[in-house]
């Protein structure tokens, strides 16, 4: 995850609060959605951005989980979401990012 | 209907292993922030070989050695093979080693910001020297190492250029304080203007148009040059095609990130299906900065840095030739500002709204040309094959719109596109890397549409959060359709004659006009002014020579006339006229060049470029291989010889009459003139002047000329118009000569022999041996006794300070007093006009030095 985003997200958790805090990702790979999904929830891997040994145990979702998909507007997500969804690896990125939330999220 | 074609394509690489450490973004970066990281110890061991990374497969395709078809057969990974019989250079360019690259940024570089190391400058001059299409340029001599490292020891004063682990040479910078001008900034738009020229030059060597032909060049590359009050003021483009000898060129650059080729090919295709241009060039360098962009992760990964070359590209688009694969303008796509930005709505606008106005299917196009990046670049970054993504996205709009099946979405990418194949480097990428390899395949009947589609992400620059978009059809060419070439055998080609001014009335003039309508069918003669007589030719309004001039000069522009007869014209300075007679002793027509206006100040030089135009017009009048000969006069003699040394190196157009005097030779005396021995005479232009009166008046006594075919047309370098003279004596049989005259040089296509004559003289030193002359001859005013010695130039200087307000007639004396005094100047054109130009430390004194001598 990028230096930026990683600002942003420490930064939000601190003023609204860890509990208050999700994270939708719109990762197109299974691999690069989890390690966002590692990076705030148990900080940054490559140790290299604010999140570097930041636990914030966020949870963090992809869009094309139902916890998120089932919130959307139907017409919305069919125009936004819909024609990646077809083309993705939609199994596997759920699978790594549901995974990875379970084991290192604590809010 | 017509529309413009890709005429060529040329692709390049630059094998840049040095440069990726130093100056790749990723690795930089990391210096600054991680200084001991192991990713920046172990990099080094994880660059190829010049040998490893030519072999690379992907590589080889980018030059059009391997084919798209066997890359995508070959088992991945790529880099764990060599291409056997992999080669530098392949049919659409070649990958350049980074010591001859160093060399090029040196060539390029008009200011003396590049300094070689000396020992490395001998040796890299004879490989350059030795290059199929570079062999022209000259690396110079280079500087002790000492004085490199003093510069390199000086904060900021320079950066090192590397290759093999050693010190090659130096990127100096352009200014002290100026950070657009800094040495960072200078080595990357060197790196990008090199690579450029590189792709040009492959181009122009070896697609059917030369630079000469080129009129318009867009540049696309990803950088900015200009200095701290515009930053971006560009012009790589011109710079560019400086290097590259489109003489007769101009152009700009044009930015828009990755989307930026597509966009400059359809603004190309537009220049030229409006007519505005017939040959334009997109050209784009690399950049250092993306070289090792993933290196961290391929590092990580352990697989070799392969992302250690640069890219470069050129593509000409020409006028229709019933041939090459067209752009079919009228099937554009573009990402609009209200579009949407989900992959939908981008893929949407780009794709299927173009292709639903032309009535086509996403199946329709064959071959869609995307982002092509090679994937072993961007899969070990978690990016994903980009170009196999972009293809699955096409293939599900596909399946939305019911066009295809949804099982078909895993194999669209293998039949209607290409694995990647091209360096990550941003623009280069974008679409355009599939436009060599699909030519061909239309040209050999594989494919008849492909699209390409550039896309950018222009919210980097931070200036909006869009993303952007274009896209066009390049398509089989159906030829020349039979209707039309016979429209074009009955359309008649219109003539122009101004009626007012002449000695002998209008009448005559109508007279003339009329006489050459009964004798030229294939004409349309039109009167320009009321001719105050009854005509059954077209009148165009005018009442007398200036309101006549203007409208003629209006409909030669809007080409509702091919070309006109005037007289009382002024051409502008380089321009003069290559009168037509018969000569008296047998009848033989001689063409004489040339009969008024100045070709050339200098008189030599006029004689020799009034060969050229001589034989233009001897060509365009149907005669193939004209003869030449100088008439014997001051001057003649330096003329043979340099027209003589443009044979000897390959300017095939003189071909010397013999003179009909015993003792032979090609300096043509009386006798030659009265018998017409040369189809071309070369003479100054006053002479010229007498003897076309005398040829045309002969038998009347002057007043009245009655012989021939008139003054000629006025030729000049990038002078379009036909515009024939006539005098005011000349009478109705010389009127309609120089009508018919007038019309063979539209139908032959004066201005483009012009051209062709002219480039053929430039190849063969043209330009070289009358600076030559120049040089060796004394300043003309005041030669003579008591006439001062010749100015000496004093060592040149980078001169970028304007002094504007002398008049233009005057800039070559100013430049002269200057050097008097001991001040390097040279003359230059400026925003508003023609200007000096001084180092910026002489400039007060210079203004002084003109103002003492009234030019200002």
């Amino acid at each position: 995850m990028d230096m930026e985003n990683q600002r942003r997200v420490k930064e939000y958790a601190e003023k609204f609060g860890k509990e208050n805090v999700v994270c939708i990702l719109g990762g197109a790979e299974a691999e690069a959605s989890g390690l966002a999904a590692e990076t705030v929830s148990n900080g940054d891997p490559a140790w290299a951005g604010p999140l570097a040994g930041v636990q914030l145990g966020l949870k963090a979702f992809h869009i094309f989980e139902d916890e998120i998909k089932n919130q959307v507007d139907p017409a919305v997500y069919e125009a936004q979401v819909s024609l990646m969804e077809m083309v993705l690896d939609v199994d596997a990125i759920t699978k790594e990012v549901s995974t990875i939330r379970n084991q290192y999220a604590n809010w | 209907m017509t529309f413009p074609v890709i005429k060529g394509a040329a692709y390049c690489l630059v094998h840049a292993p040095d440069m990726l450490l130093h100056y790749g973004t990723t690795p930089a970066t990391e210096r600054t922030v991680n200084p001991d990281s192991e990713y920046l110890k172990k990099l080094p061991a994880y660059l190829r070989s010049y040998d490893k990374a030519l072999a690379y497969a992907p590589n080889q395709a980018y030059l059009g050695r391997l084919g798209l078809g066997e890359l995508a057969a070959m088992p991945r990974p790529w880099y764990e093979k060599t291409v056997d019989g992999a080669e530098r250079f392949g049919p659409y360019g070649e990958m350049m080693p980074e010591p001859e690259f160093i060399a090029m940024m040196k060539v390029v570089d008009t200011f003396d910001l590049v300094w070689l190391e000396e020992g490395f400058a001998a040796e890299i001059a004879d490989r350059l020297a030795a290059h199929p299409v570079l062999s022209g340029m000259k690396v110079g001599a280079g500087k002790p190492l000492a004085e490199l490292e003093a510069r390199l020891a000086d904060h900021h004063a320079a950066l090192p250029l590397y290759t093999g682990g050693k010190l090659a040479g130096i990127v100096r910078r352009a200014h002290d304080v100026d950070e657009s001008l800094s040495a960072h900034i200078i080595l990357e738009n060197l790196v990008t203007k090199a690579s450029a020229v590189l792709a040009l030059k492959h181009l122009l060597a070896r697609e059917g148009v030369k630079p000469e032909q080129v009129e318009y060049l867009i540049e696309c590359s990803e950088e900015a040059c200009g200095d701290m009050n515009q930053r971006g003021g560009g012009n790589f483009a011109k710079a560019i095609g400086e290097v590259a000898g489109c003489v007769n060129a101009t152009g700009s650059d044009t930015r828009a990130f990755c989307a930026a080729p597509t966009h400059a090919l359809i603004e190309a295709a537009a220049l030229v299906q409006s007519g505005v241009y017939k040959h334009v060039v997109v050209v784009a360098g690399g950049t250092p900065a993306k070289l090792g962009l993933n290196s961290r992760d391929h590092v990580n990964k352990n697989i070799p840095a392969v992302e250690d070359v640069i890219g470069a590209f050129a593509v000409v688009v020409s006028e229709d030739d019933f041939v090459s694969p067209r752009v079919r303008l009228d099937v554009c796509g573009r990402h609009k500002i209200g579009s949407g930005s989900s992959p939908q709505a981008v893929m949407e606008a780009l794709i299927t709204e173009p292709l639903d106005r032309a009535g086509l299917k996403i199946a329709d196009i064959d071959k869609y040309g995307v982002e092509m990046q090679n994937p072993e670049c961007t899969e070990t970054a978690g990016a994903g094959d980009v170009p196999k993504s972009n293809y699955k996205l096409i293939a599900a709009l596909a399946v939305k719109r019911g066009e295809i099946a949804r099982t078909e979405i895993e194999s669209f990418g293998a039949s209607h596109g290409f694995v990647g194949f091209a360096p990550t480097q941003g623009h280069i990428p974008s679409g355009v890397p599939i436009i060599g390899p699909v030519r061909e395949m239309i040209l050999a009947g594989q494919a008849t549409r492909a699209m390409v589609i550039g896309k950018g992400s222009l919210f980097l620059g931070r200036m909006t959060n869009l993303f952007d978009g274009v896209s066009f059809v390049m398509e089989k060419n159906p030829g020349r359709p039979a209707s039309a070439s016979k429209a074009v055998e009955r359309a008649r080609t219109r003539v122009g004659v101004t009626v007012h001014g002449s000695e002998h009335g209008e009448a005559e003039v109508v007279r003339g006009a009329e006489l050459a309508q009964r004798m030229r069918p294939d004409l349309e003669v039109v009167l320009i002014g009321n001719p105050g007589v009854k005509t059954s030719l077209e009148v165009i309004d005018g009442d007398c020579i200036g309101t006549d001039h203007r409208e003629m000069e209006r409909r030669l522009a809007s080409g509702d006339l091919a070309s006109a007869v005037t007289l009382h014209y002024p051409f502008p300075i380089g321009v003069a006229t290559v009168g037509r007679v018969v000569t008296p002793g047998k009848g033989r027509e001689m063409f004489l060049a040339t009969t008024t206006g100045t070709a050339a100040a200098d008189r030599v030089e006029a004689m020799v470029r009034s060969a050229i135009y001589g034989v233009a017009c001897a060509r365009a009048a149907g005669i193939e291989e004209p003869t030449l000969g100088v008439l014997n006069l001051e001057g003649a003699p330096q003329v043979e010889k340099i027209l003589g040394k443009l044979a000897e190196a390959g300017y095939t157009s003189v071909r010397w009459a013999t003179s009909g005097r015993a003792d032979g030779g090609a300096l043509m005396r009386g006798n030659d003139v009265l018998g017409g021995t040369p189809d071309v005479l070369v003479t100054d232009s006053l002479t010229g002047n007498v003897l076309m009166k005398l040829m045309s008046a002969y038998t009347t006594g002057g007043a009245y000329e009655s012989l021939g075919y008139g003054y000629g047309p006025g030729v000049g370098e990038n002078y379009r118009q036909i515009i024939h003279i006539i005098s005011r004596a000349s009478g109705a049989p010389v009127i309609a000569g120089a009508i018919t005259y007038a019309g063979d040089m539209a139908i032959g296509g004066l201005v483009g022999k012009v051209a062709e004559e002219l480039g053929g003289a430039r190849a063969a030193g043209l330009d070289k041996l009358l600076a030559e002359r120049a040089a060796g001859t004394a300043p003309a005013p005041g030669a003579g006794a008591g006439a001062p010695a010749a100015i000496v130039a004093p060592p040149e200087k980078v001169a970028t300070a304007e002094i504007s307000g002398v008049e233009i007639m005057s800039l070559e004396d100013a430049v002269q007093a200057l050097w008097a005094k001991g001040v390097y100047a040279r003359p230059g054109m400026g925003c508003t006009g023609p200007v000096v130009l001084v180092a910026p430390e002489d400039l007060a004194q210079a203004k002084v030095v003109l103002t003492e001598a009234k030019y200002l």
